[in-house]
């Protein structure tokens, strides 16, 4: 029995550092995973975004507050001109015979609407998806509850030198699981067919 | 022998300790090593849109004819976020296409940067 009263205690404390360093292990992995998460959703959102306000023909920014801003784009019909040989927008003439283009609904091709929602305090991602039993969970992790991120900025401006062309984003997320991550992103995107930019007063 | 034979419980006893302290070690290097591989992707995810940034405003300038210049055009506030960047713009060729080179680096070793390349579209103003 003295094997016994030696073996088991030294069993106990070892089983029981073990548990500890696997806790710590997995409490390491549950925040790299979390960050690994916030990095690819900020990432994603924003090329979406960029990606999608490239084409953008007609821009409306909405200010809920100081820092988080609604984007709408409106898409119109594009056609081909036979005449000059080259992709136009439905023009119309006035009677000098210049060319200027027409935004009637008729022409509105699609519409985009980037607007973060606000659930319990927090302007939840734009990539949240609500789940069936109306929870919002993340797709990039799935129903797991480390992905969860919120908005803290997502802004739109014209750079300095006030170009009409050209819009700055900012986005700013957080991550819920890690407290005080935050990964801050801003760049700019041209968009070559942009003919009206409203909501930006300069 | 006859002493092994008594032991025998305490041989796997070993064998499966040494399988649990293998496994905390593979787990451990497992998770190290892609942190090892892509280091600072943050960092760099920051520095490729401020390269996107850069070239939103080259591509602008160059659709209204004007010169490229090679400095930072978008907003100098951007440059400060997690580390300090710094952006250094090639322009080259003539003629309607031209090839913007842009590297962004947030340290003084050469090592720690990016580079992106991309042709932008030149529209030269017309003539009146």
């Amino acid at each position: 029995m003295v094997e016994f009263a030696i073996a088991l205690p030294l069993l106990i404390l070892l089983m029981y550092s073990l548990a500890n360093v696997s806790v710590k292990i997995f409490e390491l992995d549950k925040n790299q995973l979390s960050d690994y998460a916030l990095e690819t959703e900020a990432q994603y959102v924003m090329e979406r975004i960029t990606h999608e306000l490239r084409a953008a023909k007609e821009i409306k920014i909405e200010k809920f507050t100081d820092k988080v801003h609604k984007l709408k784009i409106v898409y119109h019909v594009v056609e081909e001109d036979d005449n000059e040989g080259y992709i136009n927008f439905y023009t119309s003439r006035d009677k000098d015979g210049a060319k200027y283009y027409l935004f009637e609904e008729k022409d509105v091709w699609e519409t985009q609407f980037f607007i973060p929602r606000l659930e319990n305090g927090v302007y939840v991602s734009l990539n949240a998806k609500r789940q069936d039993d109306n929870n919002l969970t993340n797709p990039i992790t799935g129903d797991n509850f480390f992905g969860n991120t919120k908005i803290n900025i997502l802004r739109y401006s014209k750079p300095d030198n006030k170009d009409n062309k050209v819009l700055r984003i900012e986005l700013e997320m957080e991550s819920l699981e890690t407290e005080g991550k935050i990964i801050k992103l801003a760049t700019a995107v041209f968009m070559p067919a942009c003919k009206k930019l409203e909501g930006l007063d300069d | 022998m006859n002493r092994i034979r008594n032991e025998r419980g305490f041989l796997m006893l070993d064998v499966i300790f040494l399988m649990l302290i293998t496994a905390l070690a593979a787990t451990i290097l497992i998770n190290a090593a892609p942190r090892a591989k892509n280091p600072q992707s943050t960092i760099r995810l920051i520095a490729l849109h401020l390269a996107n940034e850069q070239f939103a405003m080259l591509e602008s300038k160059a659709a209204a004819g004007e010169n490229l210049p090679e400095n930072f055009l978008g907003k100098d506030a951007d440059l400060e976020n997690v580390v300090t960047f710094n952006v250094e713009t090639t322009v080259t060729g003539t003629g309607n296409l031209r090839k913007v080179k842009v590297k962004v680096s947030w340290s003084d070793e050469d090592k720690d940067c990016i580079e992106v390349e991309k042709t932008i579209l030149f529209v030269p103003k017309e003539n009146p």
